[in-house]
């Protein structure tokens, strides 16, 4: 078998991660080729500089903390769709409340009506135009994240 | 938790059983951060990141077939959303300069040596390390993180990352030569 079969089992090799079948080919193919030897024994150098090195855990109160935190996002997740459901349903039915009063009731002034139309239509005007330009036009606004 | 537990432990959660999933994360919290620090280097990140993955796979538990190991599908989720942030912050840098600079002065994985007699040449050490590994590619960073910096066995490994114990081989080989390759360049000598 040649070194590149070997190259990766060179590491099984190093911590002692492999069956001994495997270590004592892998041992074989050693005992015939420089090239792995000297390449196990800068992985062996290696090795003992990191020894003892860990990558710095976050402090204790960020893993008590961890679950909570997930737990409190998935809750207030519940709670904002179910408020805004509540909105929008309200919403709907306080606008069209308003509209059968005003355009349907009796004795409401011409005046009031074309106001309460204009308000209306403009709400719902400028409602759709920031909707569309949140969902669709800040998506390919490069410049959306820089800092000012 | 064993593989028993785990499965029931799912099959609560799809039945929206958010206790539950506590269980879960508990389990999985800390390799999921090691995980997402070997993607975005940077441990405020990995801990923001895992969170949101863990209420993502939360939300489309059901989709998950529980007769599998949590971890591999989950480590699809965690991985796609350590892409994004790499994407986001990559057209970020490209946008701002002084950004750019400020990430470069502090661009290294926290490493720490445990029972330390810490001397300025270990922690100049410590620096050197941390250094060269943020300057790995993430799938590198992450093999290093879990195996060389955390002590996990390669079968965990394998079973975390839903590989063979042969492709956590290789992976390790390239990586420690990358690494080892970054340190020579820092002109470190061991």
């Amino acid at each position: 078998m040649s070194c590149d079969t070997f190259k990766p089992l060179l590491m099984g090799y190093l911590d002692e991660e492999l069956t001994a079948l495997e270590a004592a080919r892998v041992g074989q193919h050693l005992q015939e080729c420089h090239e792995c030897t000297t390449d196990l024994e800068d992985f062996r150098k290696l090795k003992e500089v990191t020894r003892n090195m860990r990558v710095v855990m976050p402090d204790d109160k960020y893993w008590d903390e961890y679950w909570s935190n997930i737990y409190n996002r998935l809750e207030r997740k519940v709670g904002w769709i179910l408020l805004s459901l509540g909105s929008i349903i309200l919403s709907a039915y306080g606008l069209y409340w308003v509209i059968a009063e005003v355009f349907l009731g009796k004795n409401v002034p011409l005046v009031i009506q074309i106001g309460v139309g204009a308000l209306v239509v403009g709400f719902c005007a400028l409602l759709v135009s920031v909707l569309r330009e949140r969902f669709f036009l800040s998506k390919s606004d490069k410049y959306e994240r820089i800092k000012r | 938790m064993n593989p028993i537990d785990e499965g029931s432990a799912i099959e609560r959660c799809k039945n929206g059983d958010r206790e539950a999933f506590g269980l879960i994360v508990q389990k999985y919290m800390k390799p999921a951060y090691y995980v997402a620090l070997g993607y975005v280097g940077r441990p405020d990140d990995a801990l923001d990141i895992s969170q949101d993955a863990f209420i993502n796979a939360f939300r489309h538990i059901k989709r998950f077939d529980s007769s599998k190991s949590f971890f591999p599908w989950f480590y699809s989720i965690l991985k796609n959303l350590c892409m994004n942030h790499i994407n986001r912050s990559r057209r970020r840098k490209e946008d701002s300069i002084d950004e750019m600079v400020e990430e470069e002065g502090q661009s290294r994985i926290p490493v720490e040596t445990v029972n330390p007699e810490q001397g300025a040449v270990q922690r100049d050490l410590e620096i050197k390390i941390g250094t060269a590994l943020q300057r790995l590619r993430p799938k590198e960073r992450e093999i290093i993180i879990l195996q060389h910096f955390q002590d996990y066995s390669y079968q965990e490994i394998a079973d975390l990352l839903g590989v063979p114990i042969g492709t956590v081989m290789s992976r390790l080989y390239s990586a420690r030569r990358a690494l080892r390759r970054e340190l020579e360049r820092m002109g470190v000598r061991y």
